[in-house]
């Protein structure tokens, strides 16, 4: 089959934004991506857009950038996951000669933006389940999942501390992120309590931002002259949505199905992959998706990510940009960990920063309450 | 088995649960200090309550009466409060219990958090949050 190829990336401002919206923010990171392609946005026939703050956003940001009757839409909802899932999208839509330049693009204003609609008017029949528990959510339900993983398998919260540790050593590389320090396990123990056993430094932060990529048919990206880093593999599920009571088992993720699809289209094992950019809502997000894609066996993700494994220099280097723990995190964060991966495989950086001869990157996304997952295996072809 | 249950309409100010549809029996039941789930005649137990059996497809599978026990499968200790009203409540817990006949739910966990484990056998209280309905608790048993 065709592989659609990433030929652009790149981000809105990162932080805050209050002068901007969603919508402006998804744009400009558009725009931007368009121009890191050496594409222009009349050659834009396609747009895949999820969260912001409108009911209907494909629509939205094709009247926004002004599309000429793009053929290819899509604003399938799946939370943080939805722009690695738009990548199956559009490889098909590709493949049916439907587009040649699709935009995928988030924004949002997280940080500074209208806060959360407080309203107590029921909107499914599980609010009056769980909004009476007062769960603060995310971090409550990822906080639930997590002591069930310590329980079942002996994980510690010394080992979910690693995960912020490594990932803040890649964030001090990357001048883009929020939170450049370096820090310790003890740091992380001893930040504020938000929800057990989660302390603030197990927890992505919180800020605007918008991100997008463009993904080319090959043709196009002959025409352009863009290195070709080709979707070489692409898998979604989901197991659930309202909430974590309704997950299945709370220590096994849908990546544990995701991944084995994604690695097999792609034709590839974990020995092949260079770089993983996993989605980090949460220290525990990124332990068990490292576990349920394979890197270890179930059970052993506080082991492998001790002692620096992920950090730079590591067995694994992952969330090389500083991942949503340190970097940025505007709620959907799975369009930066495409972003990132890419940057990587093209060898964009320098120094410590850059995986030496990177050719292949996991990008994962994980959505709602642990809810959805999709995985993306990203090669460079020579 | 009935739970007892305790009027905290004057204090509450947290969400409130609003029975509709295929949720009314449950709400019904707790302002009768009964735990109900829907038991299905394909032999499926399920929570939420919903207009279909997720097992057979059955509409509007019957409800029954809980034990009203089960266990802790998980919990965590909020610091923060996720919803309004729940500022002063700070430190709360908030469990996922299995019910003894299979369905599981959250609720909160009226208890101290160094007295709790996974695990733990549970048991259910009604705390009475509005006009229609009681909001269920656990307590340790
Ligand atoms: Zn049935």
């Amino acid at each position: 089959m065709a592989e659609p190829i990433l030929a652009g990336v790149a981000e809105s401002d990162l932080g805050e934004t209050p002068d901007r919206n969603w919508l402006d923010n998804a744009a400009v990171a558009t725009v931007r991506a368009l121009e890191d392609a050496g594409c222009s946005l009349d050659e834009v026939d396609g747009v895949a857009v999820a969260g912001g703050d409108d009911y209907m956003p494909a629509l939205v940001l094709s009247e926004y950038l002004d599309l000429d009757e793009p053929s290819f839409l899509e604003g399938t909802e799946i939370g943080g996951s939805s722009f690695e899932h738009f990548c199956g999208h559009v490889r098909d839509a590709m493949a049916r000669d439907e587009a040649d330049v699709v935009v995928v693009a988030y924004g949002s204003t997280s940080k500074t933006g209208p806060g959360r609609d407080q309203s107590l008017e029921e909107t499914h029949p599980i609010d009056g389940f769980v909004r009476p528990t007062g769960l603060f959510r995310p971090p409550g339900a990822y906080a639930m999942a997590a002591r069930r993983h310590m329980h079942e398998y002996g994980t510690t919260e010394e080992q979910l501390a690693e995960v912020a540790v490594a990932t803040r050593e890649w964030a001090a590389m990357n001048p883009k992120a929020a939170q450049r320090e370096p820090i310790t396990v003890d740091d992380v123990l001893e930040s504020r309590e938000i929800a057990e056993p989660f302390n603030l430094l197990d927890c992505c932060l919180v800020s605007d931002g918008g991100g997008a990529v463009v993904l080319v048919s090959e043709e196009k990206a002959a025409e352009l002259g863009v290195p070709e880093i080709a979707v070489a593999g692409v898998a979604s599920t989901s197991t659930h949505r309202q909430d974590v009571s309704e997950m299945p088992d709370m220590t096994t993720t849908g990546a544990a199905v995701t991944g084995p699809k994604a690695f097999d289209q792609a034709g590839i094992t974990h020995d092949d992959v260079d770089v993983a950019e996993i989605y980090d809502s949460f220290t525990y997000t990124a332990l068990v998706t490292l576990e349920d894609l394979g890197f270890c066996e179930k059970g052993e993700g506080g082991e492998f990510v001790s002692g620096g494994t992920t950090a730079p220099g590591g067995e694994l280097p992952m969330n090389t940009q500083g991942g949503g723990l340190s970097y940025c995190h505007p709620g959907h964060f799975g369009v930066f960990v495409l972003i990132e991966a890419a940057r990587q495989l093209r060898g964009d950086y320098e120094g410590d920063r850059q995986v030496d001869d990177a050719e292949v990157a996991v990008a994962h996304g994980t959505g709602g309450l642990l809810s959805s997952s999709s995985t993306v295996v990203l090669r460079r072809e020579s | 088995m009935t739970g007892r249950i305790e009027d905290r309409r004057e204090e509450w100010d947290g969400p409130v649960p609003v029975p509709t549809g295929a949720t009314a029996p449950f709400w019904a039941g707790t302002l009768e200090g009964e735990l109900r789930y829907q038991a299905c005649d394909c032999g499926h137990r399920q929570l939420y309550p919903r207009a279909v059996c997720t097992a057979c497809g059955a509409e509007d599978p019957p409800f029954e009466a809980s034990e009203g026990v089960g266990t802790i499968y998980t919990y965590t200790v909020c610091h923060v409060p996720g919803e309004p009203g729940f500022a002063e409540r700070t430190p709360y817990v908030v469990g996922a219990i299995d019910l003894a006949e299979g369905p599981r739910l959250l609720a909160l966990l009226d208890a101290e958090p160094d007295d709790l484990e996974i695990g733990a056998a549970v048991g259910v209280r009604f705390w009475q949050v509005s006009e229609d309905a009681a909001i269920p608790v656990f307590v340790p048993e």
